[in-house]
């Protein structure tokens, strides 16, 4: 495991460079992400921690595609994402992004296993759902699958999430706070299965946390601040990180 | 997609089911009004069809280009006799026909008559195999006999053998013995009543000595109906014709297509207003639906949903919905139909049974016409929808109201062309009404939306005066009404509008009514100046004129005048003539001479103004006259007159030049003054007496017979408004889904007031008041367009001349639209109330 910051390159999995993003304009105006240099390689897990309003959301925004960044440039893979009209981006989104949110983000009317293969559906391919199945019983569910949203608990939602993430095999899964709204107990049965997917699909994961805890599944962690990286760490422990923390004045 | 759309319907289905009511009452007066019409065709010329079963042909005179009344002409009946000693021909018979003229009395010697349909008396066609009627039972009337239909011999409560009174055109009534009760085609005609005698006493009674209209044949057998028409035309004079039975039918069917298709046309015109209406209403679903989905509509967009597809999805949605709402309404019309015959049927109309007919057209159109209006509301609501961001996924704080700008902006853009088009209809100097009434429609169109879309600009400062008052009487929950009603102004108004369009219909309707009702009010006060008027009651029909006569032999009698409406061919173009005494005439009627002397004898006509001007005739120049008989004349025109309104004519001859020259001789109306010293009570009784033979009529004085005519007025309003409250029926669905809607958006915070305190009774209230003051919104803003676009319509129409505003209508509108406010808010009040606290909050 490398224990120092990679050279970004167009093999990782995706990048940032010089990320300016600046909401509003005027008076109003909001500096959130003040120029970021990021390489996320394949394979890795990598959280990215931060005070409130340091700029993570909008960072994992903008490079999965959800957002435009102000200045500079992210890519999946090679692909420059501001050069990307609205269906190559809708495309994007679908086959070469996955996006973990907090809370509130299944179909409430659709079950489990529709809401999973729903990316699947709106690309109008085949369904391979072998691997469908897979990820399923990877995450736990597969007595669960028709099941509707509102008749599972907010792990197994959140397990539904990250199978959908994962069903379409994407380039880059990006999350913000997947655990954030979790138990400790649920939170840690979720990262043990996206550590999983790392480690033995080859999956990329990069995902937002507050939680040391959380951090530590981690093959590395970023620091933000102020719409800058200010740290990294790699092969966090829960120690660790909370050493970076104080360290960083926090 | 399809399972997405499928379980997204699933999950709004309470609501969606009210934007198909809707939509669903729209079409389904669509699909009534084409269903009605085809089943009265359909009715219609199955009677024709069996009244000439058996016929091949029929002789009648050449239809005249001039002809005064209702009736065919007549001709010699001695041609039957050469028709039936032709070798093709194996029966003929003539027939005379006449509409009103015959009438039994009951005991009180009043008239029998249907209300609506007319009574006809004609020459029983029987026994020959060829009879337009089917005897029911007894034996063919002969002699001093009468045969009648069933349903008068019904109401009435006439039987076979009984000895009936029979009020005729000479007169003189006579006695009739009832020998059989007929049908006529199989099913009936329609309510009318039917007097039938043999040829030779029709002929009497109608002193038409030898005459008939028209002779059925019937071909030998072997005969072709060609081979039978060219025989025909050997032995006919000039003047008529022979015609097979299929034209003839054909002819008739048309006749009546003509009144069936204004039937058809008038409810498809209401149709047209409800689906406006629906519009409105659709859209404002639609466009909450995608408020409310906002977060799902990012989430799908986020995993990687085209635009495309997401706007396909919306469509899809608005498809399903219109599409079922098409299909019961389809249905729906066939009741509307069925619903609409029961309502003639009580009105004494009797519509002919019949099975109502559903045409393939009626299915496509209903189809087509549901889609495309469900389809073109969605398509804003789902291009919107479609420019939802991915990251309205992750964003809090529910819906984004636009921009006061842009609504601004668009609104602007609407009303402005709006209005000016409606200014250019009102006051530019356009030729023709329908221009005129065109530029007002367009501009009142526009306008009516551009004020939907700046409604929510007054939506806060007219919530806020509105609520005033609540909040000073129900202390807090008047305030958080009064708050909800004003913090989102796009929702409450969007809410209203359902409602401002419903009432600003039926109040720009009202204003059109009633100041129509004022200009005829005054164009009766300055024409009317007869003391008493003789008319038929029922419908105004004509009746003989010898009524004239007999009362200028009253000693009570100052001046009499009989008004006729006759048809001429005045300078080479046909037209309506006005026929009466004009020297006395002036006495009962004011038509405003502004040249000459209405007195113009027989040599002499009067002109209207404008008319006079169109052909450039001015007075003391000749003009040629051509009446229905032939007769052509040269008459001076001796005056020039303002007023066409009450004779209804743009000329003016005496009737005693006219009363020569036409088959029946009709009036219209009889009007009278007193001589001096006599009063009007006993004057009205001895002139009741006068007329006491001619059953039919009935003597009025002046505000009676004002009163009368205004009535007539009064119930075409009633009329039309009791249509448009349907809009209002269609404005309710609106209200109650609007308003189910903006409290499902607010369902979290409805927990968070119950968590804090709230009563149950507390939410309600609130919700309530809020509903009333979204209800009176909505219906002030519709009542001052409509009032706007009503005194629009009034000035742009030249012939009404009297503004007038029904306050005291527009007061209970408002009211009503209060009212419905409150239903509306009923059940999604109660819903909210009901709500567990926890639950509530938890409510993305
Ligand atoms: N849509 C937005 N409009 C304006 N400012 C925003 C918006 N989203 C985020 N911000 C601002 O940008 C900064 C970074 O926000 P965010 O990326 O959400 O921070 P974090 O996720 O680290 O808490 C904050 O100051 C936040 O207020
Ligand atoms: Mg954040």
């Amino acid at each position: 495991m490398p224990t120092t910051s990679p050279t970004i390159s167009a093999t990782m999995a995706a990048r940032a460079v010089d990320a300016i993003k600046v909401y509003g304009s005027g008076d109003t105006e909001v500096h959130a992400l003040r120029g970021v240099n990021v390489g996320f390689e394949r394979g890795r897990f990598t959280a990215i921690m931060g005070p409130s309003g340091s700029g993570k959301s909008t960072l994992m925004h903008c490079m999965a595609g959800l957002d435009r960044l102000t200045g500079g440039e992210a890519y999946i893979g090679d692909v420059a994402i501001s050069t990307l009209n609205d269906k190559e981006l809708t495309r994007l989104r679908r086959e070469k992004v996955g996006f973990i949110f907090q809370a509130y983000n299944l179909v409430p009317t659709l079950n489990a296993r529709e809401n999973i293969t729903l990316p699947l559906d709106l690309g109008g391919g085949d369904i391979d759902d072998a691997w469908v199945d897979e990820v399923i019983d990877a995450v736990g569910l597969s007595d669960r699958v028709t099941h509707r949203p509102n008749e599972l608990s907010g792990g197994q939602q959140q397990r539904v999430a990250v199978a959908r993430a994962l069903a379409t095999r994407p380039d880059m899964v990006f999350g913000d706070e997947p655990t954030g709204n979790l138990d400790s107990r649920t939170s840690s049965e979720i990262l043990t299965f996206m550590r999983s997917a790392v480690d033995e699909l080859g999956q990329s994961i990069v995902m937002v946390t507050h939680d040391p805890i959380s951090a530590s599944y981690a093959d590395r962690v970023l620091f933000l601040d102020d719409g800058k990286i200010v740290h990294e760490l790699f092969a966090p422990t829960t120690d660790s990180v909370l050493d970076a923390i104080r360290d960083l004045g926090h | 997609m399809f399972k997405l759309v499928r379980r997204g319907i699933a999950a709004n289905l309470g609501r969606l089911l009210l934007t198909l009511a809707s939509v669903f009452i729209g079409v389904a007066f669509v699909s009534g009004s084409f269903v009605l019409a085809d089943s009265l065709r359909a009715v219609f010329s199955q009677v024709s069809e069996d009244i000439f079963a058996g016929i091949d042909a029929q002789v009648q005179a050449v239809e005249p280009e001039l002809s005064s009344g209702f009736d065919l002409p007549r001709f010699d009946g001695a041609l039957t006799e050469d028709i039936r000693a032709l070798d093709e021909v194996e029966y003929a018979e003539g027939g005379l026909f006449a509409f009103e003229q015959t009438y039994t009395l009951d005991d009180e010697g009043e008239v029998n008559r249907p209300l609506g349909p007319p009574v006809f008396t004609s020459s029983w066609g029987g026994p020959s195999p060829v009879s337009a009627f089917t005897l029911l039972g007894g034996e063919a009337p002969a002699g001093q006999e009468i045969a009648i239909d069933q349903l008068q011999a019904d109401t009435a409560g006439f039987e076979i053998g009984d000895t009936l009174t029979v009020a005729l055109p000479t007169g003189q009534p006579e006695e009739f013995t009832l020998s059989a009760l007929i049908d006529f085609g199989e099913g009936g005609a329609g309510g009318s009543y039917f007097n039938l005698f043999d040829l030779a006493t029709t002929q009497r009674i109608l002193e038409l000595e030898g005459q008939v209209d028209s002779i059925v044949v019937a071909a030998a057998p072997g005969t072709d109906t060609d081979t039978l028409l060219t025989a025909l035309d050997a032995v006919i004079p000039e003047g008529l014709e022979a015609r097979s039975a299929e034209d003839v039918i054909a002819d008739q069917e048309e006749e009546f297509g003509t009144v069936i298709d204004l039937i058809g046309n008038v409810l498809l015109g209401f149709a047209i207003v409800v689906l406006f209406v629906s519009i409105f209403i659709i859209y404002n679903t639609f466009a909450i639906l995608v408020g409310q989905r906002t977060r799902q509509l990012g989430l799908l967009r986020s995993i990687g949903a085209s635009a495309a597809q997401v706007r396909t999805m919306m469509l899809i949605e608005a498809a399903i919905i219109g599409l079922v709402a098409a299909v019961a309404g389809l249905f729906g019309g066939i009741g509307v139909a069925w619903l609409l015959k029961q309502l003639f049927s009580t009105a004494g109309g009797a519509f002919p049974d019949g099975p109502l007919e559903i045409q393939p057209r009626t299915i496509y159109v209903v189809v087509v016409v549901g889609l495309l209006v469900t389809l073109a509301s969605a398509l804003i609501p789902a291009f919107r929808a479609s420019r939802v961001s991915p990251l309205e996924a992750v964003r809090d704080g529910g819906r984004k109201e636009r921009s006061m700008l842009f609504r601004v902006v668009s609104g602007s853009a609407v009303i402005l062309p709006g209005l000016i088009l409606l200014g250019f209809g009102l006051f530019a100097d356009i030729d023709g009404t329908a221009e005129r009434l065109a530029a007002i429609g367009v501009g009142g169109g526009l306008s009516f939306l551009g004020v939907s879309m700046l409604s929510a600009l007054f939506a806060e400062p007219l919530g806020e005066v509105l609520g005033y008052p609540i909040e000073k009487v129900k202390g807090v929950t008047g305030r958080l009404a009064r708050e909800n009603a004003s913090r989102h102004p796009q929702r409450t108004a969007t809410t209203a509008t359902a409602l401002m369009i419903g009432l600003a219909l039926i109040s720009g309707v009202a204003v059109l009514t009633a100041s129509l009702l004022r200009t005829f009010d005054q164009l009766l006060e300055e024409a009317i100046v007869a003391d008493l008027f003789v008319f038929e009651e029922n419908q105004g029909l004509p009746f003989p004129a010898v009524v004239v006569d007999e009362l200028e032999k009253l000693p009570e009698v100052d001046a009499v005048a009989g008004f006729a409406t006759i048809e001429a061919r005045v300078d080479g173009e046909v037209s309506d003539v006005a026929a009466y005494e004009t020297a006395t005439g002036i006495e009962v009627v004011n038509v405003g001479v502004s040249q000459g002397s209405i007195d113009v004898g027989t040599g002499g006509i009067a002109v209207l103004s404008d008319r006079a001007e169109e052909l450039g005739l001015v007075l003391g120049q000749s003009v040629e006259v051509e009446f229905e008989d032939g007769f052509v004349t040269e008459l001076t025109v001796e005056a020039i007159y303002q007023e066409d309104g009450f004779i209804g004519a743009p000329f003016v001859v005496d009737r005693a030049l006219s009363s020569e020259h036409v088959a029946s001789d009709d009036v219209g109306f009889v009007g009278i003054t007193l001589a001096e010293g006599f009063d009007i009570t006993a004057a009205r009784t001895a002139v009741e007496a006068a007329v006491a033979d001619v059953a039919q009529v009935v003597v009025q004085d002046n505000s009676e017979f004002r009163a009368e005519a205004e009535e007539q007025i009064s119930q075409l309003q009633v009329i039309v408004i009791g249509l448009l409250v349907l809009c209002l029926v269609v404005a309710f669905f609106g209200i109650v889904n609007t308003m189910a809607l903006s409290i499902l958006e607010r369902i979290r915070e409805i927990g968070l007031l119950r968590a804090v305190g709230m009563t149950r009774s507390q939410l309600r209230a609130s919700v309530r008041w809020e509903a009333v003051i979204v209800a009176v919104f909505g219906s002030l803003l519709g009542i001052i367009m409509g009032v706007l676009l009503g005194w629009a319509t009034v000035t742009a129409v030249p012939d009404i001349t009297g503004l007038a505003i029904p306050w005291t209508q527009l007061v209970i509108y408002l009211v009503v639209g209060a009212i419905l406010g409150v239903i509306a808010a009923y059940f999604p009040a109660a819903r909210a109330a009901r709500l567990n606290v926890l639950d509530a909050i938890a409510h993305e």
